[in-house]
Parts: structure tokens; sequence; C-alpha cells
């Protein structure tokens, strides 16, 4: 007897895709049909990320699985305040609307999926939820309390924002561009119609074998080092091939005259110094044939004071110190737990066993 | 919370004998004592950790899983064979049938199987077709644990209405396959009531028992639709994934399930 899983994918899963696609035009509303996941850029958001859920949280923490859930059963009509993840969210289903409006026929747009490990009862308030706020997801797991990192992979994640440290680690260690958000100290006012998004350079854009050389040798060796090998491109960091996948699109409308008006913005954000160690870094990019918008060197200065002027809707670094600087100030931070500055503290070396896993 | 008085078990669920064993390697099998483990394997381990839990639980709960094994036509060497490989696995089969392939559909109504489980899907089909509840039973790599039984639902099954299964019609889908889907709905009823009971004798935590929806091509009011109608029905569904028309084998091949409820929707050809 023969499988029945093994007989031609294509015809398949062409027949699913119709069918989801009947019924979304069956809908009779303006909802847009998701593109498929190899042509998207699939963005997965974790509950907590989308939703404030900090109450809630506490009550697990504190009373256990079974109360949690039913307390979020009894409270299931009750829309959930919006998370760190939501202006972001909203950011990217404007910059789908203008690519729809551009490209009718196009499924290179962006995709959000709910990831949870929530239980799928939980599920129904985060549903209930996301149709109050009427977001674009039509997507999303709920995996009752497995790891959802085989999960990321079987929707084709292309970015993963959590606020569970350990699963942002194992993510990126499966080489899924993923990092943990921070709730920003104060509010900021964020475009509606510009998604702003601001990277730090070495070891989240690039490796972190510079990172290694400032940590073990110093700023001096480092400068010196930086000059020496302008030429050779860095090595890639575990954010690259997103803000690869942003310049997909920003080319999109540039190809329709849209440059000056792009609903899509990208910053680096770096310590570096522009006379000296920066060099390298832009011609990395170019030698990648990436472009970024703004590049801002703060030779060492505070990223803080910079980052609440540029209002990303998320800002990526790898380092703490930068995180919670950014957040004091009302920036939007994620951290990516990569490289050699997970093991320091403010530059100081943390004793291992200090050291966060 | 024990309803001793309203005894509704055994939950009755039909293998067929070639699922349960490998019949084209029995030339290359080294074991002549018993027949070459079959796809179904870790489907029986599954269910019988299931009952061990369940009567751990309470010794007198007759709401546990029987398993029968249906054969189509076969000599009498396979059938003591059969008999005896059963024995030698350790397996709990409660009868079994050695019936024509077109008897097959009467043994299992004459038996108020509640689950006819196969990795034939035309079988599978046809059964539903009869108004016998039937599954796929998913095919699984030998390393799967035995100590969970999953079973997958089909959100768009439970959760489309009426209309949107009527308006498939114009995409391809004919006349039978629609009515199939819709009986396949009140045929997972008897058996999503009977899991629900089964599933709230554990907790949310290390329960043997899984159970999911999966919504392949329904927006997300589609899948809570169906974890509403399931609720309704006595089941809180412990997983849920809900994928607008992306291919659902990577999410099989990460969840891996038992039981497959697709009404025949997946992957038709």
């Amino acid at each position: 007897a023969s499988n029945p899983f093994t007989f031609p994918r294509s015809a398949g899963e062409e027949k699913d895709w119709a069918a989801a696609k009947a019924h979304f035009e069956n809908l009779k509303s303006t909802k847009p049909r998701p593109p498929k996941p190899k042509n998207a850029v699939t963005i997965a958001v974790s509950s907590r990320t989308l939703f404030d859920m900090v109450a809630e949280r506490k009550i697990f923490e504190e009373e256990g699985l079974e109360k949690y859930v039913q307390h979020q059963q009894e409270h299931e009509n009750e829309p959930l305040e919006q998370g760190p993840a939501f202006p972001f969210v909203k950011a990217v289903m404007a910059v789908n609307e203008r690519l729809r409006n551009l490209y009718p026929d196009s499924e290179e747009l962006f995709d959000i999926v709910l990831m949870t490990n929530n239980h799928a009862q939980v599920g129904v308030r985060l549903m209930n939820s996301i149709n109050h706020y009427d977001l674009t997801i039509e997507r999303f797991c709920m995996t009752g309390g497995q790891s959802p990192i085989g999960y990321l992979k079987a929707y084709m994640t292309n970015l993963y924002l959590s606020k569970d440290a350990k699963k942002v680690q194992e993510a990126i260690e499966e080489g899924i561009a993923a990092a943990i958000m921070f709730k920003p100290d104060v509010e900021s006012q964020l475009s509606e119609t510009q998604l702003r998004v601001a990277f730090d350079g070495d070891a989240v854009l690039f490796s972190d074998e510079s990172e290694i050389i400032v940590k073990q040798h110093g700023l001096d060796t480092f400068f010196e080092h930086e000059k020496q090998h302008e030429n050779k491109p860095l090595a890639q960091g575990p954010l690259k091939c997103f803000l690869e996948a942003l310049g997909k699109l920003q080319k999109k409308f540039y190809a329709k005259n849209e440059r000056l008006n792009c609903p899509v913005r990208t910053f680096l954000v770096t310590a570096r110094s522009a006379a000296s160690s920066g060099v390298r870094v832009l011609k990395t990019l170019r030698s990648w044939g990436l472009e970024i918008d703004e590049a801002l060197f703060l030779a060492g200065a505070p990223k803080g004071p910079l980052l609440q002027k540029i209002r990303p809707h998320i800002f990526f670094d790898d380092q703490m110190f930068h995180i919670e600087g950014a957040k004091e100030m009302g920036t939007i931070s994620a951290h990516v737990p990569y490289g050699i500055g997970q093991k320091y503290n403010k530059g100081k070396l943390i004793e291992p066993e200090k050291q966060q896993k | 919370m024990e309803d001793k008085k309203n005894c509704t078990g055994p939950l009755m669920i039909a293998l067929q004998y070639n699922d349960l064993f490998d019949l084209d390697s029995i030339s290359t099998s080294t074991d002549t004592d018993a027949l070459p483990k079959g796809r179904a394997f870790t489907f029986m381990k599954a269910v019988q950790t299931v009952n061990e839990r369940l009567v751990e639980q309470n010794k007198s709960d007759c709401l546990l899983f029987e398993v029968i094994l249906i054969s189509k036509e076969c000599s009498e060497e396979i059938k003591t064979k059969i008999v005896e490989s059963v024995k030698h696995y350790g397996l709990e089969i409660g009868k079994f049938f050695f019936c024509k392939k077109e008897e097959l559909i009467n043994t299992l109504q004459s038996n108020k199987v509640k689950l006819f489980l196969s990795t034939e899907r035309d079988d599978v089909y046809e059964a539903l077709h009869t108004g016998i509840p039937a599954a796929l039973l998913y095919d699984q790599a030998d390393d799967h644990v035995f100590n969970q039984l999953t079973v997958i639902f089909s959100g768009d099954v439970i959760g489309f209405s009426e209309d949107s299964l009527d308006g498939l019609s114009e995409f391809g889908f004919s006349e039978t396959q629609i009515e199939t889907i819709k009986t396949a709905k009140i045929c997972m009823k008897e058996f999503a009531v009977l899991i629900g009971q089964m599933r709230r004798r554990f907790g949310q935590e290390n329960s043997p028992l899984c159970t999911c929806v999966l919504t392949s091509w329904g927006s997300r009011n589609v899948c809570a639709s169906a974890l509403k109608t399931l609720r309704e029905w006595g089941l809180d569904v412990d997983e849920a994934f809900c994928l607008a028309g992306a291919p659902c084998s990577p999410i099989l091949a990460v969840v891996k399930p038992h039981i497959l409820w697709d009404g025949g929707l997946l992957n038709m050809s």
C-alpha cells in the first residue's frame, strides 16, 4: 500500500490554495487573501509581544497553568491591550496595503503569523482580540505547550519576535532571525504610514567578529583592525536576511517611482565612528547588494537620544546595555541574543555562572 | 466528575491488518515468529498508553479504547500468523474479523465502530461516504514517542458554514465530495464527544491524549468557529493551527498525528 502523502505535492497544494482562495472570495468582504508563504516575508509574533499579557502572565507564574487557562477563558470576550509588537504589526499592514495597490496580483507581501505556545483555549481570546483590532492575521499556530521552533520552519518564518529569551536563542541557533521584545518605559508617537526599522551593526546585521576584538583587545586594536580590513566584507549576522527582505520590498516601490514616498525606511544605528571603523560597514553592505536608508555612526555616544528622534517601530541590538538605554527613552527595542556581547554586561565580562543561557 | 452510571465506552476503533503489519516486507524479514511491524504500530502503542493512564486514574473506567482488527480475504496461514503476531507483540486487539472487501462496510456498521482508521485514503473516503466515521491513519517516523496519542480534527469541516461548503462547487469540488464533507462533520461529532470525555480525565499538562484543530483553508474565524463548536461538543482542544491556504504537510510533519480527521479533504487529488 502506498503512502497517501507522497503523491505530487503540487497537485494537492494547488487544490488547498484554490479552496482557500474560494473561501476568501466567498467572504464577500474586503479581507485580503494571505500570500503563499514561499513568496511572503513571514513575521511570527508571540501572543505576549502582540498583546499586553503582563497581568495574565503573573497569574500563570503565581497560580499555575490551569488557573491561567481558566482566567483567559473567563475573560475571553474582553480584548487584550496592545503589546510591544503591535505598532510594528500595524505599520506592516499599512505597507501591505500600499503594495497591494501598486501590485494587485503580487504575493511579495508581509505575512504575520501568531506563533504562541499557549493552549488553543486561550487562543479564542487571542482571536477575539485580533478581531477587535481588525488585524490582518489569518495564520496562527497555538502549540499547547510544545516548542515553536519546528513550527517556525514549517511556516517559513523570516523573523520571530517573542518575550521568551530561550525560544529566541533557539531560533537564532536554527538560523532564523529572532529577537526578544521589550516594551518602552515611555510611549512615543509612531508613524502609521511608514514602517521604520532600526538595526545595530555588529552582531546584528554583521557577525560578532569585530565585537570580539573590541572586547578582548580594546578599542585601539579594533580601529586599526577595521581600517586594515576595510575592503574585506564582514560576515553576516542573524538579522541580515531580514534587512535583505525589507530591501526587496523597498525596490518594488522604487520601481513604481515611489522612492520619496516609500513606506519602508531602514536605519543603521552603530557605535562605530564614521571616520574610521564605519567605512568597512558601508562597504560590506554594498558588497551584499544591500542598501540602508540612513546610517548613523555614534562613535560610542548613547543610542537612546538618537533613537528617540528616529522613532522606529522596532530597534534591534545585541547588547542589553543599549536596549535598556533605548527603552528608557521610549524606543521599542528588541534584543538579539547573539555573539560575544552576551557574555558582557556594560563592558565587563560576566562570570560564567551568571551568564544567561 | 466520574460518570460511572453513564458508561459510554468502549471507544471502538477498527484497523486493517495491512496497516498493523507490513506484509510487503515478509520475504525480507528475518523474524519468523511474527509478521513485520506496520504503520499502525506507533498508534497501537499510543492507544495502549492512554488506556493504561485511564485505568490508573480509575480502575473501573469503562470509557477505554478498544481496537478490532479487520482483515480482507487471506489464507488460513496468514490468519493464524496474524493472531500469533498480535500475541507476540503484546498488542491489545479485542476482536478479529476476516471478511471480503464487499463486507467491510457492513462489518464496521454492525460492530458499532466509532472510528475506522486506515492509511488508504480511498477506504476512508468510501466509509465516510456511507456515514461511517473514518479518519486517516497518518504515516509516521519509527522513532515517534509512544506516550501520547495525537488526534487532529479538520477545522474546515467543523468550522465552515453550510453556505461556504456549498460554494466549493464553484472551485472544482463535486457534489459527492461536498456531501462527504458534511457527513464527516456529523461523524466527527460523536467521536469528539467521546474523546472530550476522555481528555477531561487528564489535566492541561502531561496528558497522554493530545487533541488539535487544523484549519487548512478557512480564515481565522472558521478556526475560531471550529474551536467553539468542539467546545460545545465537550472537547477543549489543546493545539490549533490555522493555515489559510499554506501547505499543511510541513505542519503535519511537526505535529505527527496518529489520527487525522480531514473529511477526505486534505491534498485531494
